[in-house]
């Protein structure tokens, strides 16, 4: 198995030989991979798909990937699932997909990381390139086990006119990033990237976003929520760049945490590099416990403690799910929320 | 047309550095160059004592070992340390006794600044208002200190750095380094092994310091680095304000800056620490010349319940490397940082403020008004972290930028690290530019477009300005405008 030679993650280290990105890399501060990776593991062997995925019965169409074997490219319409299915023990493999949206079509894409085995680590990359007009909705859902590690990069490209959505679902692994860049070209064009991390155990997430917009007028609104228990940590990086020139951007990022037990931690590292004038740019960013007023009064309408966290935490992370646009998918991330803070 | 011409005109001589004059007086050199024989040199000049010779010294083996810093975004010709001389001093016996027996050029210079070295100068200021003590640093070496005998009078110790290694080592010995330690970084490391002098400050339990004490530096000598070292401890329930002014000359050549301040609050003692940093920004056009400004700045909130709070008007330097911080060890112990950092011309600046929560129920609080204007850059950069100790640690954190211009950077860089379920941090962040509306609608009421804009500046800044003492305020208001001539237009 031959690990592709890919730009970003060249830059990020990923490629067998190089040595892999550490704390002492600034873009890896929070997400330390050569701590929990040493060296690269051996390559997966082949296997056979298993399940239906979580997003069954949404999608027109399916295209599966397992221990990193599966098509390369495709273009998107409708609804179309990907399922990254990592069946391996100890082993590492690399995917990789180029997907496109062609000019004035609307799109929905359900991406699932779906984790059986142990130890594993995976690396995949997603080129996605939207054509004037197009419209795509990303909805990601990231279900690996707690000893996996798993780096997911998509590289995202807008035409003029073309409007990007995203969200991301995911309860970590041992470490776990999922890294979105995207190239803005404003004119009109419109991104939204959000994120919901739900973490317990000595869960690791890492949800890191960088916007360029490089041309005027373009908008970007970001919200990632996250809850973190036990000793689980929870990372959001997001970069947001305005190129000289792109004037006319308002780009909103916001990112708030819930530290719900005593160990663990969340580090957020919001960023706006800003080149041009006439722009409106803010980032709000908050981390704490939950409110205990409300919790009291929860408790004081006879819910008992846990059941009052749990409905106050949902209500919490509830509000990014309220910006999905598929109704589906949309019901299945309350389903999945739902259940992670039983 | 022609009245457009005419005030760009006017606002170009105002923009003019208003302190770029040089001195002439007979000045001392160390060679060119570091070497462990300069270091020597150094602490030969100043006759210390073994132990911080030998403190100088491992510095400088550890210096050698480091790299300097490249993350900061800044891009500069980096300093070629062989070209620089490490140590000037004014041609004149060590120690002046009195004003009488300084070097009347160099009194004439802080004249020229208006630096009220003479008490009379103060007393005959305006009734009532408030005394200040002022240590003036020349170069590398401090001038004279005023206001001393008063201040002993309290048991308060205000003196040159090199005046404190002579008469109370005991003290310097205790708490150098023990903030910053040499290997802390690339500039800490080097400032440890050549420090000329500075400022030190000692105010015994219980006492609040009777005026504010202030400090003035000044680079003078070409090719010359300054590193100064300056020491702040506020005993238990001690209370003190420092003040420190910086001006250099206009020069070709970038001078290199890098100081190492260290503040140590115990029980209940509170330091508020301001900075109006004025040093010369360069050339508005090229770039050419001007100060790099590569400071470390730390308190260390070691007491329960301590207070520190950084105020910091940063203006000048042609790049800027400074992050005052707190290390709040101390239950229940405060840290906050406002800053003013306005760049303009072709300068650059990456600071901001680091608040490490190490104690319980510790507080912090951050505003921070970056202001960009003409081809400059101006990053905020900081870092709030809660340790899993830190039960009940509260951040508030405002970081607001103004753009002026299409060619100026604005950028925002917080690392928010939250490590216990009690921590509760909040941090917004804005970039905007100067509005359109707001300047259009103060020109129609018969403002100038400068005016305007200086006085949509200053309320921008107002909330940091509040932070300083009334006499610096007055003085770094001003210089807010000054900073800003010829940004608009």
């Amino acid at each position: 198995m031959s690990l592709h030679p890919n730009p970003l993650q060249f830059a990020a280290g990923l490629t067998r030989g190089a040595p892999l990105p550490s704390r002492r890399h600034e873009a890896w501060k929070y997400s330390d991979l050569l701590r929990v990776l040493r060296e690269l593991p051996p390559g997966s062997p082949a296997a056979e798909p298993s399940g239906q995925g979580p997003f069954a019965g949404l999608a027109d169409l399916a295209l599966v990937f397992v221990n990193g074997r599966g098509p390369e490219a495709a273009t998107l319409g409708g609804v179309t699932a990907v399922r990254f299915i990592s069946d391996a023990t100890g082993t590492a493999h690399e995917s990789r997909l180029r997907l496109r949206v062609p000019e004035g079509v609307s799109a929905t894409l359900l991406e699932s990381y779906e984790g059986h085995g142990s130890a594993y680590f995976a690396n995949t990359l997603l080129e996605i390139a939207l054509e004037p007009g197009a419209r795509l909705e990303r909805i990601v859902l990231a279900d690996e086990p707690e000893t996996a590690v798993s780096v997911s990069t998509a590289d995202v490209r807008l035409s003029t006119g073309a409007s990007y959505a995203q969200t991301v679902l995911t309860s970590g692994a041992r470490l776990q990033r999922l890294e979105t860049h995207v190239r803005h070209p404003g004119a009109g064009a419109a991104v939204r990237l959000d994120g919901v991390y739900v973490l317990a155990g000595a869960r690791h997430a890492d949800l890191t976003t960088a916007v360029d917009h490089e041309g005027e007028t373009g908008t970007t609104s970001q919200l990632t929520k996250g809850a973190v228990r036990d000793t689980a940590r929870g990372v959001f990086q997001g970069r947001i760049t305005v190129r000289k020139g792109a004037d006319g951007t308002d780009a909103r990022m916001g990112h708030h945490a819930l530290i719900l037990s005593d160990r663990a931690e969340v580090d957020a590292k919001p960023e706006l590099e800003i080149w041009a004038d006439d722009v409106s740019c803010a980032h709000g960013n908050t981390v704490g416990s939950l409110d205990q007023d409300a919790l009291f009064y929860a408790r004081a309408r006879g819910m008992d403690e846990a059941t009052a966290k749990a409905l106050l935490t949902e209500a919490f992370l509830g509000e990014v799910l309220d910006r999905m646009e598929h109704d589906g998918a949309r019901e299945l991330a309350r389903a999945w929320l739902q259940e992670r803070l039983q | 047309m022609v009245a457009v011409a005419e005030t760009v005109k006017a606002v170009e001589a105002l923009a003019a550095y208003e302190h770029g004059f040089v001195t002439d007086i007979e000045q001392e050199f160390a060679p060119k160059g570091l070497s462990e024989a300069v270091v020597r040199y150094i602490s030969a000049k100043k006759e210390e004592p073994q132990w911080l010779l030998d403190w100088r010294l491992e510095a400088y083996a550890r210096w050698l070992q480091l790299e300097e810093p490249s993350w900061a975004k800044v891009v500069y010709t980096p300093t070629d340390y062989d070209a620089l001389h490490f140590y000037a001093a004014h041609a004149q016996k060590p120690g002046p006794k009195s004003l009488d027996e300084v070097d009347p050029e160099i009194l004439a210079t802080y004249a020229k600044l208006g630096i009220p070295l003479r008490e009379q100068e103060v007393l005959a200021g305006v009734e009532g208002a408030a005394k200040y003590a002022v240590d003036a640093v020349f170069d590398s070496v401090s001038v004279v200190t005023t206001f001393k005998a008063e201040l002993a009078k309290v048991g308060v110790l205000f003196m040159s750095f090199s005046e404190a290694v002579r008469e109370h080592p005991e003290l310097v010995r205790k708490y150098l380094g023990s903030v910053v330690p040499p290997s802390d970084n690339y500039y800490a490391c080097l400032n440890s092994a050549v420090f000329s002098d500075g400022s030190f400050v000692y105010i015994p339990p219980g006492v609040k310091c009777p005026m504010e004490l202030s400090t003035y530096f000044r680079i003078n000598a070409q090719n010359t680095g300054q590193f100064e070292r300056t020491l702040i401890i506020a005993d238990k329930g001690a209370k003190v304000s420092y003040l420190e002014g910086c001006t250099a000359p206009q020069r070709d050549e970038n001078q290199l800056h890098a100081a190492v301040v260290e503040l140590i609050a115990l029980d209940d003692a509170e330091i508020k620490y301001s900075t109006v940093q004025n040093w010369y920004p360069g050339d508005p056009e090229t770039g050419k010349g001007g100060i790099y400004n590569f400071v470390t700045k730390r308190a260390d909130c070691r007491g329960a319940r301590s207070k520190v709070s950084w105020t910091q008007v940063e203006t000048g330097s042609a790049v800027t490397w400074k992050y005052p911080s707190c290390i709040l060890k101390g239950d229940g112990s405060v840290g906050e940082f406002y800053s003013i950092a306005i760049t303009n011309g072709r300068q650059q600046a990456d600071t901001g403020t680091k608040m490490i929560h190490l104690g319980a129920n510790t507080r912090s609080r951050i505003i921070s008004k970056g202001i960009s204007a003409g081809r400059s850059a101006n990053t905020y950069r900081g870092q709030v972290t809660a340790h899993p100790k830190a039960h009940g640690a509260r951040n508030f954190t405002q970081c607001d930028s103004l753009l002026i211009g299409k060619t100026a950077a604005a950028h925002t860089v917080p690392y928010i690290e939250a490590r216990n379920g009690s921590a509760q941090f909040e941090h917004e962040a804005t970039t905007t530019r100067l509005s359109e509306d707001q300047l259009f609608y103060a020109q129609q009421r018969g403002l100038s477009q400068e005016e305007a804009v200086q006085l949509l500046v200053g309320g921008f800044v107002k909330e940091v300005l509040q932070e300083l003492p009334m006499e610096f305020a007055v003085e770094a208001q001003k210089l807010v405008a000054i900073s800003l001539e010829g940004s608009v237009g």
